[in-house]
């Protein structure tokens, strides 16, 4: 017998398997091949590159149900503020509640019980169709990298101005997402630390307090800065190359202390009810406004590129309200609505509507106010020196991500106009009338009464700004949620043209904390409550 | 009968060991290492007497070849070779030789004086001397089994038109619940055994061919003509040995062997013919609700005028109205008849595009294979082609070439080598928007949202289609046909499969075995897409096709996958009897497996695409204006650890064994530490015991085993799941990071699956005659808990992202499954064998770590206490007094209560008073006829089955005809309807013609089928329906006209013809109930399990018809 022992076998299999095993460990060593890690961000190239896409990228898009703040969030706005209109938004969450029509019969809304109880039916927390989800996720998504970005800037070895130039960036942007926080939800939650949350819900204006304190940090390091080289080069870094033509260039320190001057006084008149504003009120935002952005000013603009890794042609308010004239446009349509406010004979509408036979929506058990005569014309029609709202070409569309000149100047004149400075106010709007090419005769100086001329200011702030975002703020201030827009144009179901329908929209003012929060992170002692009492 | 033995896996390689051997000083050590094990074998001693003799199969008197002859207490044996003969040196001494092999009873003689010894082997005839290896490892007979192992031989499948395996097993496990995700050719099915275990990684087994892992090729690649045998394990218990990625249970596939002997060469041709099932009968309704004039013309409300195609775009011009919630609209004008092509701007035509697009198509297999071999060596070569047009008019095909040889050697006494190559080539043109391996599917849906008057195969005044006819047509329309003329895909796979295998066995102790398997697949997609720029619909409508382009100029745009998969396994196997090998009188054998295990896998995705392509051909990408590389994606995961297992047997009686599996991955990183999951198992033959022979009971079971199983099993994290990462994007000139959405949590930890089962195998003795000659019983019980499962739970959005990886759940699950195998009858011309297999399973949600106990995820919610995978949603009621399950009515009562929500009194239409039960068995509103939907969520229910009940029977007559068929009865099972409800929303649904009576009023209400859409409650119990169903998955007739024509020297001449899918009894309304929603394949994705029991869009299986011919020379 030559059989080997199979004790000494046994000894050779162990022996094996352990250099094998050993041999292997180096393996396990796998790393992520695709994609940086957080310690490529301790650099500064990496801080710069973390702090650029928590504003263009986190705070715009990148959620988890997809969509993105310039065409989700904004079109919502645009929405409720009836700029645009959509029968198959969430199955029709932006249906008014009621409207009554010239002949006085009333077209109830498609939803049993309006359009709150609507909305909180979709406020569930694992949804896509949550509208209040959006807002809320880009701009915590935003402050949350700006969070870990102000934490990891410590250990980086660069100069202080350079950091400084971050930090205001950061409070910057910071005051931006929780001034969009306190202007849209109920309650929000203030988080300052990197990776970490909390569950005290605070409400709006305390969320509006904190953006205060943030634009007022910004603008300490900023008036520090003093266009130091540094602050000049970091910035430029800070801007994506796709956003610097027109008025994207880079913000001098005072620019942007100016710009922060208008983003104060939005947060002011766009939170207040028109009717119960102060005087005070009125003086700080015109105080703050005629230090806010000016015409030669640059500002944050965003564009889209080619490889749609920004902005894709399609992804914005008036881009998706282009479409087909035999479909009355796009997802979105022109409201009727927006096209009532402008004056005869504005170049402005005619450089970029096209009248067509009315479209009526199919399917009439959805809303009326989705009928329209009008759909929007790309690159506009070619009447020099006026506003296109829509030009599709790569990197054409300059789009504006904090705030404009003509956001500042029309809340100038509104201030001026509500202090008694009518004409100065009128003057203002002709101003900007000229800038955007409407071609229209002056207002100033036709001694128009105080009504006359917050009714210029209202139309123009519709036109002006159209499907910039501001449309549901300035209908939430000026009454129209509760009391109604009158004298409204309306297309009913026979294509009969009504000029004096009046559209009931009964939607929140502030909208509930979105459930995909509270399920997980159920407001703890000390929160105010996260839904609004309406 | 099996040469099984051999089976045992061999395999592997040292040559091929692995990059990290390569190179490295421990590899020649290494390799010195085996070389010792394997030269240090025992050279035998002096050969004196020389003993000859032949065994031979009792029932045949054929010689058996691969017999095993020991001289009993030595290692001194042989092997017979291929007539059956042996020869053997032993000492002088005389002695006992054993003469085993798998299969047959073992026999022992004394050779005395004799020099010639002959021997006939009996074969075991119960089913429990089949002898398997999946879980064990090592080849065990059934008998001796502790856990339940269901098998299926090359025999046993299906001779039915089934292209890939795992269509074909439908039916006949246990346990294993397989259906259809998408019914496109190529496409893999969704398989699931014993219930859910894990989230994280979907619901997929293991598959294993030969021995290791096939980790890069799909099941439904593997041509069913080139299986000798498939055995599957479900479970942890049986799994375990398997480490991390067996937790789903196993699939082991066995190719094709050559047997000793003659060659023979196998021919087989099949043509068969399939058609998309509908089985509950899924069409859009005949009629309209548009506004018309008097003279029928659906009119356009703004202008009067009557609608009309504009023939330049196709576009409808204009608009039209209706109004399906107003309380007296109904459905009662008739589209016009299908007459003919030109379509009046008077008249909207019926278009059956359910008939235009599903059409039957062909699938034509051919297989070839040469096999043979002697004592030492032998082979199989087999080559298989299958081509399979799609279903959907228009569409592609798939094409699938398959090479498969299995070579074996046995290069010196006892080591054998074998390898094992299969080459597939698979060419697929099924359009990428119809197939859901790209989360798509989007030709069906856009095709079942479209109204019915829509002429998709209209061809525009430059006879182009059009992609989009308007939202008249329906806003959710497009026209696969505008699809197919300007894009085309083309999916290219080759996989190989390459497996070798050493194995050497000592006459005594000791085998080893190495096993190398390496499974590359190299897939490149090219989906090519013509410049729409001058179709005139294309540019009225801004509507063309594309995949990446945002833009309608066209793109080539190029997707290549590679993945290389490696499994090396190294096993040793010793074995000791007491009584033999160390004469104890104690019948006790020991046998010890130690196994280390070893895989990689490495997997590449690069996508580019060139866009804007020019008008004038050819379409070459790099004339392309724009180019964009949008994927370049890496990842490498690696695992490895060893097996140890003792098992000890006493006599033929009872065993027991124990062991534990570590592994190490990469998931976790170096350094980290291992994760160890023991296992053990026992089993007892009550009729092996002394004394059952000779008992009362000895006569009627013949047979009887119990037996119980442990095992433990974790499942990893995927590859970067704990590895957290920024985001980076070019935005122009600037570099941005930024946190992802989805994040990873480097707190994750292994999930981990602890499975108990327990079960009986008996035969029973059945009657004495021709009839129910024997009742062959298998019974299993299991019960798991998964514990940490992994899953992408929802973060609150003010951490700043969406999702994070978490150990968020656990789960308990318990099932049955039982299987019966009946002779029903076995007379001189007559057979007839019928196995019935029955299982059940339920999981429950242990718990959640969450506050809430909750965790809401799309329409499901995740609840403590509930079954997983349980629908939420609104109910519609049958009673108007129907309370909730907390005691109110679901209706108010009157209007002096307050609704907690708006807290104002309800008003007179939101009270009891203002609904009745319509005679649908709904309860409407009487004025508006809408159906009451409550608001709250409630659950609708489990969509898994209350069980799975098959009968399988096979019936021959004499030895050239043969009859057999299965039934597949799915009790219990549930489905949600998206398809369906989808349909409701723009009136297209046939449900609209039924009419029914509200408060008086009869009539085919649209409010009613419209308020039963409803999107802000979306999903209903009214869309939840009952997807149980008796089918008739497989007949078949085979004739062997080879035994008739005895001169022509066929070994087999067959003809078969069968069916499958023929018959189908549902109450399901949909085209199939047994589809899942295309996320149930998804492997890697989170929702994959989740998506189980929704039908959104998804195609169905086939009803096919098949002719096949098989050839034996």
């Amino acid at each position: 017998m030559n059989t080997m022992n199979a004790k000494n076998q046994n000894g050779f299999i162990v022996v094996a398997v352990f250099v094998l095993m050993t041999s292997c460990q180096d393996e396990l060593d796998v790393i992520n091949p695709n994609e940086p890690t957080p310690e490529n961000a301790l650099t500064e190239l990496g801080i710069i590159g973390l702090a650029q896409g928590a504003v263009y990228i986190n705070g715009q898009s990148d959620s988890k149900y997809g969509g993105n703040m310039q065409n989700t969030v904004l079109g919502l706005h645009e929405l409720m503020g009836d700029v645009i209109t959509s029968a198959d938004h969430a199955g029709g969450a932006y249906c008014p509640d009621s409207i009554t029509l010239d002949d006085g019969s009333i077209l109830p809304s498609i939803n049993d019980n309006g359009q709150v109880a609507y909305l909180r039916e979709y406020n569930i927390a694992s949804s896509m169709a949550n509208v209040f989800y959006y807002e809320w996720a880009f701009m915590y998504s935003l402050n949350a990298t700006l969070n870990d970005v102000l934490a990891t800037l410590e250990a980086i070895d660069i100069s202080d101005e350079k950091k400084n130039t971050v930090r205001a960036w950061c409070y910057f942007w910071k005051g931006y997402a929780y001034s969009r926080v306190g202007s849209m939800y109920y309650a929000g939650i203030i988080t300052n630390e990197a990776y970490k949350t909390n569950d005290v819900y605070v409400a709006k204006e305390r969320m509006l307090e904190e953006a205060e304190k943030y634009f007022i940090l910004a603008e300490e390091q900023l008036t520090v800065l003093a266009d130091h080289a540094d602050y000049l080069s970091s910035v430029d870094k800070l801007v994506p190359s796709v956003c610097k033509p027109g008025k994207g260039g880079v913000m001098t320190t005072a620019e942007w202390i100016r710009h922060i001057n208008t983003l104060r006084a939005r947060n002011l008149l766009v939170n207040t009810r028109t009717s119960v504003m102060t005087t005070d009120q009125w003086t700080k935002i015109l105080s703050l406004t005629s230090n806010g952005v000016r015409e030669t000013d640059n500002t944050f603009t965003l564009r889209t590129d080619e490889a749609g890794q920004l902005l894709s042609i399609y992804n914005y308010v008036a881009s998706t309200a282009f479409g087909p004239t035999s479909d009355g446009g796009g997802f979105y349509k022109i409201s009727e609505r927006l096209i009532q406010e402008f004056k005869p004979r504005d170049n402005r509408l005619m450089n970029n509507f096209m009248e067509i036979s009315p479209w009526i929506d199919p399917q009439r058990d959805r809303t009326t106010t989705t009928n329209t005569r009008y759909v929007l014309l790309e690159q506009g029609n070619g009447i020099p020196g006026v506003l296109v709202y829509l030009d599709r070409g790569i990197g054409q569309q300059e789009l504006y991500l904090s705030s404009t000149y003509e956001e500042n100047i029309l809340m100038q004149a509104e201030a001026n106009i509500n202090t008694g400075n009518i004409d100065a106010g009128l003057a203002l709007i002709d101003g900007l009338r000229n800038y955007q090419g409407a071609g229209l005769p002056s207002v100033s100086g036709t001694s128009l009464v105080l009504d006359e001329a917050k009714e210029e200011l209202r139309r123009e702030r519709r036109v002006a700004l159209a499907f910039r975002g501001f449309a549901f703020y300035d209908a939430r201030r000026w009454g129209v949620l509760e009391n109604g827009r009158k004298g409204s144009v309306v297309i009913d179901f026979e294509a009969v043209v009504n000029t004096n329908a009046t559209v009931y929209y009964g939607y929140l003012d502030y909208w509930d904390v979105p459930i995909a929060e509270s399920f997980v992170n159920p407001p703890g002692k000390g929160s105010t409550s996260i839904t609004n009492p309406k | 009968m099996k040469r099984v033995y051999e089976s045992s896996w061999p395999d592997l390689p040292i040559v091929q060991f692995r990059r990290c051997y390569l190179g490295r000083s421990v590899s020649p050590w290494l390799f010195k290492l085996f070389i010792i094990i394997f030269i240090a074998t025992p050279g035998y001693s002096q050969q004196q007497r020389l003993i000859t003799g032949k065994v031979t199969h009792k029932n045949d008197g054929i010689g058996l070849p691969g017999v095993n002859v020991v001289l009993k207490g030595t290692a001194i044996g042989t092997a017979t070779d291929v007539n059956g003969s042996y020869t053997l040196s032993i000492g002088e001494s005389s002695g006992v030789l054993i003469f085993s092999f798998v299969g047959f009873e073992t026999h022992e003689i004394v050779v005395g004086g004799r020099s010639t010894v002959d021997v006939l082997l009996v074969p075991n005839i119960t089913q429990l001397s089949e002898v398997t290896i999946t879980g064990t490892g090592v080849p065990v007979e059934r008998r001796k089994l502790a856990f339940a192992v269901e098998s299926v031989t090359s025999s046993q499948l299906p001779a039915t038109p089934t292209s890939s395996l795992d269509q074909a097993l439908i039916g006949r496990i246990p346990g294993a619940q397989i259906s259809s995700i998408d019914g496109t050719p190529g496409a893999e099915m969704s398989i699931m055994l014993r219930g859910i275990n894990t989230i994280n990684r979907g619901t997929m087994p293991m598959i294993m061919v030969d021995g290791v892992q096939m980790g890069a090729t799909l099941i439904s690649s593997i041509d069913v003509s080139t299986i000798d045998k498939v055995e599957v394990i479900q479970g942890a218990a049986a799994s375990s040995i398997y480490g991390a990625q067996g937790a789903n249970g196993v699939i082991q596939i066995f190719t094709k062997r050559g047997k000793a002997g003659k060659m023979a060469i196998d021919f087989t041709a099949g043509w068969s013919r399939s058609e998309q099932l509908n089985v509950g009968g899924l069409r859009k309704g005949m009629y309209h609700a548009f506004d018309t004039n008097e003279r029928g013309e659906v009119i356009d409300p703004a202008t009067g005028d009557a609608l009309v195609q504009n023939p330049e775009t196709l576009l409808y011009e204009g608009s039209a109205g209706f109004n399906l919630l107003d309380s007296m609209s109904t459905m009662d004008k008739p589209y016009g008849q299908n007459c003919c092509r030109v379509s009046s701007p008077t008249q909207l035509n019926y278009y059956d595009h359910i008939k235009t697009f599903f059409r039957p198509a062909n699938l034509y297999n051919t297989s070839i294979s040469l096999s043979g071999g002697d004592a030492r060596y032998d082979f199989n070569i087999t080559f298989a082609r299958a081509h399979h047009q799609s279903n959907f008019d228009g569409d592609g095909y798939n094409e699938r070439n398959s090479l498969v040889s299995n070579v074996g050697f046995e290069i010196l006494k006892g080591l054998k080598l074998r390898s094992i190559t299969q080459l597939i080539f698979n060419r697929n043109t099924v359009n990428i928007w119809q197939k859901q391996d790209f989360g798509l599917g989007l030709n069906s849906f856009t095709l079942f949202q479209t109204r019915p008057f829509a002429d998709f195969e209209k061809k525009d005044t430059q006879g182009n289609y059009a992609s989009y006819y308007g939202s008249i047509v329906g806003v959710n329309q497009f026209n696969p046909y505008y699809e197919y003329q300007y894009a085309r895909t083309m999916d290219k796979k080759i996989d190989l499969i390459q497996n070798f295998a050493i194995n050497y066995a000592l006459p005594k102790y000791a085998d080893f075995e190495i096993l190398y398997g390496i499974n590359y697949q190299d897939q490149t997609v090219e989906h090519n897409v013509g410049s729409q720029t001058l179709n005139q619909n294309s540019i009225a409508s801004g509507k063309f096709t594309s995949w990446i382009n945002f833009e309608n100029t066209g793109e080539i745009t190029t997707i290549e996958k590679t993945r290389i998969f490696e499994n090396f396994r190294a096993r040793s196997t010793f074995r000791f009897d007491l009584i033999n090998d160390f004469n104890s009188s104690l019948p006790l054998q020991f046998l010890t497996d130690i196994t280390f295990d070893y895989r990689s896998d490495n997997f590449h995705h690069y996508g580019s695409s060139a866009l804007g392509i020019p008008l004038i051909p050819p379409p070459v990408a790099t004339n392309g204006s724009l180019f964009k590389i949008f994927e370049d994606y890496n990842e490498e995961f690696v695992t490895y650890g060893y097996f140890v297992n003792q098992r000890i047997e006493y006599k033929e009686l009872a065993g027991i064994s124990g062991g534990f599996r570590t592994d190490y991955s990469s998931a976790f990183g170096r350094g980290s530490d291992p994760f160890t999951f023991p296992r053990a198992d026992g089993f007892f033959r009550i009729s092996g015991l002394n004394g059952w022979d000779g008992s009362r009971f000895a006569n009627t079971i013949l047979e009887w085993k119990i037996r119980a199983a442990y095992g433990e099993a974790g499942i990893q994290p995927g590859p970067f799941d704990r590895y957290v990462t920024l985001t980076p994007r070019t935005l122009g000139k600037s570099n941005a990071l930024f946190i992802g959405n989805e994040q990873s949590n480097p707190d994750l930890t292994v999930e981990v699956s602890k499975e108990f089962e327990a079960g009986s195998d008996l035969i029973i003795d059945g009657l004495k005659g021709n009839w129910l000659r024997n009742i062959n019983i298998s019974v299993s019980w299991w019960k798991r808990n998964t514990e940490n499962l992994i899953f992408s739970a929802d973060a609150p959005p003010s951490l700043g992202i969406g999702t994070i990886i978490d150990n968020a759940l656990s789960l308990e699950s318990s099932g049955v499954q039982l299987s019966v195998t009946t002779t029903l009858l076995k007379g001189k011309s007559w057979d007839w064998n019928l196995t019935t297999n029955f299982s059940t399973q339920t999981t429950i949600l242990k718990d959640v770590k969450n506050a809430s106990g909750e965790i809401a995820t799309g329409n499901r919610i995740l609840r403590e206490g509930e079954k997983l995978g349980e629908v939420y949603g609104s109910l519609m009621l049958a009673n108007v007094d129907q309370k909730g399950p907390d005691g109110e009515y679901l209706i108010p009562l009157d209007t002096s209560q307050l609704n907690p929500e708006t807290e104002k009194k309800y008003g007179p239409n939101e009270v009891q008073s203002a609904y009745e039960v319509a005679s649908n068995g709904w309860v409407v509103h009487k004025g508006s006829k809408q159906p009451f939907i409550t608001n709250g969520k409630y659950s609708l229910g489990d969509p898994n089955p209350d069980f799975l009940l098959s009968f399988i029977s096979d019936i021959r007559f004499r030895k050239f005809l043969s009859f057999s068929f299965q039934l597949d009865w799915v009790q219990g099972a549930k489905l949600y309807n998206y398809t369906r409800q989808w349909m409701y929303r723009d009136g297209i649904h046939s449900d609209y013609e039924q009419p029914f009576t509200i408060d008086g009023q009869t009539g085919a209400w649209t409010a009613f089928y419209r308020g039963a859409y409803l999107p802000a409650r979306w999903e209903k119990n009214y869309f939840y329906e009952d997807a149980s169903f008796v089918r008739l998955r497989n007949v078949a007739v085979a004739i062997d006209l080879s035994t008739l024509m005895t001169r022509l020297k066929f070994n087999r001449l067959q003809l078969v013809i069968s069916a499958r899918n023929l018959l189908t009894w549902t109450r399901y309304s949909g085209l199939d109930p047994e589809t899942n929603s295309y996320g149930a394949k998804n492997r890697y994705s989170g929702s994959s399990t989740l998506a189980r029991g929704m039908d959104e869009n998804t195609l169905g299986n086939f009803r096919t018809y098949q002719l096949t011919l098989n050839i034996g020379l």
